[in-house]
């Protein structure tokens, strides 16, 4: 869409923002985890060693390990896969019902934008965690209810952000003279408004995946996420609080590693937001 | 006296130098203009006055003011100074006043703060100094709020609370720049009457000659932060010694060359508008009381004839922008109906539209706004071909962008380069070579000109006139600016309320208005000619 | 002002009763019959039965729905299928719990949040600005359950200052009581805190970048006669909607972290509820909630209109 020059200058600018930088270093380290942990693993999630367990971190389990003896840093390794699995379906299933939502909305205003303002208020009275709690009660707990939960969550919230920011464009000169040249909503939709909302999609999409960590995290926590066998780090840390007197580091890596997580993403969006928003560029 | 005087005086914002060693004085009672284009430095100057830089601009040289040193004054003597002895009043009043607190409360603020007065006398003199403005407080209680407000009322109290202590200077920033002709008198009239009353220091800076030539007791022209010219009014404008002063004042007074236009009989006229009407549904005033309907526009008729410039004229809201917009089919008509070309159009859907639109094209005021920042000038340009029957070839479609560029004075190789990297003046032609590319018959232009600076409004007037010249396009052109009408249109509509209530010949209409409103407006337009002609007359 | 409230009123009701229409909806989608779901597979017909009766469930969809709502309305949430009380009567013991708990975190956070957000804003760019902008991106990441772990390490299994979990009741005392909620509500209030101050931080700067503040810089005011003054009463709009949209947060916090300290809350009685396949239970409870949801986010836009004039006149 943009230059080659264009292109260089955003990416000089991003890796000058320190936010962005650092926000990229700490996403990137913990998709490697997560990819490594397709091939290796420090020691077999399934494997119990009831003879060492609750051992704290030593040279051969980096950060100990569990009630049943298994290594805690393979085990993060793996939850990391659940919790980005599960925040980036929501991401894609709040963009992708969200986003075309909020444009028609604005392409068609009126009763359509009321009726989806007041969907938007529905479903923002239902907490992720709501949902989750009606949809375990009556279809029994899973991963994919995490994922389900979530993702109805960011729809109204992707719709918003898309509304808002098709709202701001369609007075536009540029949209008017399109209209001019004949073209109708849908295509100026597609050729005007949709490319020059992208960023303000993907700053939102990150702070959704951060939020969509920590809910994923809360979920399992209370037993509403993915099941065991499956690691998760909601569930590590369910699993920790029983033993929090005599383990802790049970407690204190899990958390942890969501923690750096959510904290990196956060920083990526920080620093997307500044890199991509010409309004907060201005200095004041 | 000299109140204010400023020396050497420099800005740095970053590795930028901004300004650059400027002189400037101003008298006790004395209107001095700061005129330059825009980026010439002349807000900036204000700002060093009254120590509100933004962050990171490193100013340097001299200002004093009454006996006092600014460079070197505290931030504490410079809030005892600001409001009290130099008031300030800014471009833009639709943001200027805070929206949550009442006009009585920001007014009277500024008194309390400086005189310690209680709240009762504060209202008092508030009270006093917004009648004084125009803005008696039996029709503005001080509990209006700012959106209670017009444009012009808010700029009044914007004076108010500037003039509320009776300062010895007022820097006045482009304050009718954001205002229409009418009410852009009125502000200027206020602010004389003030400094005349007062014997106040008047800083009014400008981008336009014209509308400071009448007022103004002398004026500092500034360029790229350097002072280009500096002297008394009539002196300056009469011998227009510097070459950039003398371009200023030929550029305000541009008048393009433009063949005569051909008579036509009126029954084949290009577009036809009968009875035209539309009506936006109002705000409830209460929770059961009937939405009030508002008419934009009621009751309008008129033909253009084909290669005919027509100019719309008329205050802003009274109605222009509204029938553009339906005459161009971006909006339905509440009644009445519009032909173009003979063939009824008010009512056809987009694809019936579609020859029409063909015919038909548009421009708009905003240099910035006017293209999606995320197309190459070629995709932009060529837009309106998605209104031809026969998708083009990729060639056929680059020798008519080629051709369409050319013809407004564009390289046609610039056609890869982003919106961003053209100026506002050609960005101005791009979006005229967009209009043009259809070939069309008529174009409507939305205020073309008005965000331009005026040596680059001249060269966009020219090029309208010489396309309506080569090309025979029609123009609707909308402005409220009536040396723009007298500069490239035949034949002049004067629009209030919604309504059309003069039609004439554009040297007819601006020489002997007949309604209220065109006589309004052709007092109220600052004419560079006739503040000339005035001062050379006292001069004898 | 008539005119905005009865509108966001009226809305308000509206997206109640089609959130009402939504949680009563999903009992009827179970997959089977609600009543042999509940008793499980090893229930006599019989029993069934019963308890398809109990439930109305042999009445048609309407009638149901109508004769749940105005139970809804006048307290009666039907009877609780493992403990054969009113549900009502449960959700009244649990919210003793559960409404204190929000309460304090919501105060503790906002009582913390918006002085270091206006004093961020205040001093932008110094070094307090920074650490404590910093310490509030690391608190916006951290999960109040976690956070609420490592206080029970620290404060009540190494230094034992306050017990690690369960509640005495109210007739224990007061301050028995109180003294059992301090660890959940700050492990609640601090992210939320973090998220606030951030928020009160951006829109301050916001507002002091606008137009009207250089007016009011202009008629003499000090910078910080115009931070209080002028640009926090127009910051308020936008840390009210955080506040609003915190509240569901805050509530579903409420829910997991009731279950770190294993406080006798509304959450332990929903999680409870479900492991039991307690149906009537969890949609009373889950219906309350949303209720609560929808009310604040009502109380935050009839406080829009005290806030900004704008509202108040317009329609």
């Amino acid at each position: 869409m943009i230059s080659a020059t264009a292109w260089r200058e955003s990416l000089f600018k991003a890796l000058a923002n320190r936010s962005f930088l650092v926000g990229l270093l700490i996403t990137g380290t913990v998709a490697l985890m997560a990819a490594l942990s397709f091939f290796w693993t420090p020691y077999a999630v399934g494997t119990f060693d009831i003879a060492g367990k609750l051992k704290p971190p030593s040279v051969a389990h980096w950060l100990g390990t569990d009630h049943f003896g298994r290594d805690i840093l393979s085990m993060i390794m793996v939850g990391s896969r659940n919790s980005i699995a599960v925040a980036f379906v929501s991401v894609m299933i709040g963009a992708g019902v969200g986003v075309p939502l909020g444009l028609w909305a604005a392409a068609r205003g009126g009763i359509i934008d009321e009726l989806l303002m007041r969907f938007n208020d529905l479903v923002f009275a239902f907490p992720a965690l709501l949902s989750a709690v009606l949809i375990t009660a009556v279809f029994g707990p899973g991963a994919i209810n995490a994922i389900i939960a979530i993702g109805i969550f960011n729809v109204p919230v992707f719709a918003r952000v898309a509304r808002g920011a098709a709202l701001s464009l369609w007075p536009r000169e540029y949209i008017l003279a399109a209209r001019a040249s004949g073209k109708g909503a849908a295509r100026i939709t597609v050729e005007h408004i949709l490319p020059n909302m992208t960023n303000l999609l993907i700053v939102q999409g990150t702070i959704q995946f951060s939020l969509g960590i920590l809910a994923e995290a809360g979920l399992s926590y209370v037993g509403l996420g993915s099941q065991p066998p499956m690691p998760s780090w909601g569930r590590m840390l369910f699993e920790a609080q029983t033993m929090i007197s005599i383990a802790p580091h049970m407690a204190v890596f899990p958390g942890l590693a969501i923690v750096f997580t959510v904290l990196g993403l956060n920083l990526l969006g920080d620093g997307l937001r500044d890199v991509l928003d010409p309004k907060l560029q201005q200095v004041r | 006296m000299t109140l204010l005087e400023v020396r050497k005086l420099s800005l740095r914002i970053g590795p930028v130098e901004t300004l650059k060693g400027i002189d400037l004085a101003v008298n006790a009672g004395e209107i001095r203009a700061l005129v330059g284009e825009s980026g010439s430095g002349k807000s900036l100057t204000a700002l060093s006055i009254m120590k509100l830089l933004p962050a990171g601009a490193v100013p340097a040289g001299q200002i004093h003011f009454n006996g006092r040193d600014i460079m070197a004054a505290s931030e504490a003597e410079m809030c005892g100074l600001r409001g009290n002895d130099i008031g300030m009043v800014f471009q833009e009043p639709m943001t200027a006043l805070n929206p949550v607190k009442t006009i009585g409360e920001q007014v009277s603020e500024g008194i309390r703060l400086h005189t310690g007065a209680s709240r009762a006398i504060a209202e008092e003199r508030t009270r006093r100094i917004l009648d004084r403005v125009g803005l008696p407080s039996s029709k503005f209680p001080l509990d209006r709020y700012p959106h209670e407000l017009s444009g012009g009322q808010r700029q009044r109290v914007v004076i108010a609370i500037a003039c509320a202590l009776k300062p010895k200077l007022l820097i006045a920033d482009e304050p009718t720049t954001a205002l229409d002709v009418v009410l852009q008198a009125q502000i200027l009239d206020l602010l004389q009457s003030l400094v005349d009353e007062e014997k106040m220091g008047l800083l009014l800076i400008s981008h336009d000659l014209a509308v400071v030539a009448d007022i103004a007791h002398s004026i500092t022209v500034l360029r790229h932060g350097e002072v280009m010219d500096s002297g008394d009014t009539t002196r300056i404008l009469t011998e227009q010694t510097h070459p950039y002063t003398r371009q200023l004042a030929q550029a305000s007074m541009h008048i393009p060359e433009r063949t005569t236009p051909r008579y036509r009989p009126p029954h084949d006229a290009l577009l036809s508008v009968r009875n035209l009407g539309r009506s936006y549904r109002g705000q409830r005033a209460g929770l059961f009381s009937r939405h009030e309907d508002t008419r934009a526009v009621d009751d309008v008729s008129f033909d253009l004839q084909p290669g005919q410039s027509m100019a719309l004229v008329g205050r802003s809201g009274c109605g222009k922008s509204t029938l553009a917009r339906m005459i161009l089919a971006l909006d339905k008509p509440s009644r009445g109906e519009i032909r173009f070309s003979s063939q009824r159009i008010d009512q056809l859907d987009e694809i019936a539209l579609r020859p029409i639109r063909q015919n038909m094209q548009v421009v708009f005021q905003d240099p910035y706004g006017s293209f999606n920042p995320r197309h190459k000038a070629e995709r932009l340009v060529s837009e309106p071909l998605y209104l031809l029957d026969r998708p083009l070839s990729a060639a056929e479609k680059r020798e008519r962008v080629d051709r369409s560029l050319e013809r407004v004075g564009i390289a046609p190789k610039d056609r890869g380069k982003y919106p961003h990297e053209f100026s506002g003046g050609q960005r101005q032609r791009l979006a005229i070579a967009r209009a043009i590319i259809t070939e069309p018959k008529l174009i409507v232009a939305d205020e073309p000109v008005s965000a331009l600076d005026v040596s680059i409004r001249a060269q966009i007037l020219d090029l309208f006139a010489d396309l309506n010249g080569r090309l025979g396009i029609a123009y609707l052109f909308i402005t409220h600016n009536l040396s723009v009408a007298r500069a490239v249109t035949d034949t002049v509509m004067v629009m209030a309320d919604g309504q059309i209530v003069e039609h004439g010949r554009t040297e007819d209409v601006l020489r002997h208005p007949q309604s209220e409103a065109g006589r309004a407006l052709v007092e109220a337009s600052p004419d560079l000619h006739k503040a000339l002609a005035r001062r050379i007359g006292e001069q004898g | 002002m008539l005119v905005y409230a009865s509108k966001r009123i009226l809305i308000g009701i509206v997206t109640l009763l089609a959130a009402s229409i939504v949680v009563f909806s999903i009992l009827e989608v179970v997959p089977g019959d609600p009543a042999r779901l509940m008793l499980g597979m090893n229930a006599t017909d019989d029993a069934v039965r019963t308890l398809q009766e109990q439930m109305g469930l042999n009445q048609p969809l309407l009638e149901r729905y109508f004769r749940w709502l105005g139970g809804l309305l006048t307290g009666d949430f039907g009877r609780s299928f493992t403990y054969s009380v009113p549900v009502i009567s449960l959700i009244a013991e649990r919210i003793a719990v559960s409404l204190p708990l929000a309460l304090i975190s919501l105060a503790l956070s906002t009582a913390i949040a918006i002085p270091v957000g206006v004093f961020s804003a205040s001093r932008r760019g110094s070094i307090a600005d920074t650490a404590s902008m910093g310490v509030a991106q690391i608190g916006v990441a951290i999960p109040n359950f976690w956070f609420a772990l490592l206080l029970v390490y620290v404060f009540a299994v190494v230094l034992r200052l306050v017990p690690a979990g369960g509640f005495p009741g109210w007739n224990a005392g007061v301050w028995l009581g109180l003294k059992s909620l301090i660890l959940p509500s700050i492990a609640l209030a601090l992210p939320q805190a973090a998220i606030l101050a951030r928020v009160t931080r951006s829109a301050l700067l916001d507002v002091l970048g606008e137009d009207y503040i250089r007016t009011a810089r202009a008629k003499g005011l000090t910078r910080r006669r115009v931070l209080y003054d002028h640009a926090l009463r127009n910051a308020f709009i936008p840390v009210l909607t955080i506040l609003g949209l915190q509240f569901a947060f805050l509530l579903a916090g409420t829910i997991i972290i009731e279950n770190v300290f294993y406080l006798p809350g509304l959450g332990r009685l929903v999680f409870q509820a479900i492991t039991q396949r307690d149906l009537i239970v969890v949609e009373g409870v889950v219906m309350l909630l949303v209720a609560t949801v929808i009310v604040v986010n009502l109380l935050v836009d009839l406080s829009y209109a005290i806030v900004d004039p704008r509202l108040r006149s317009r329609s």
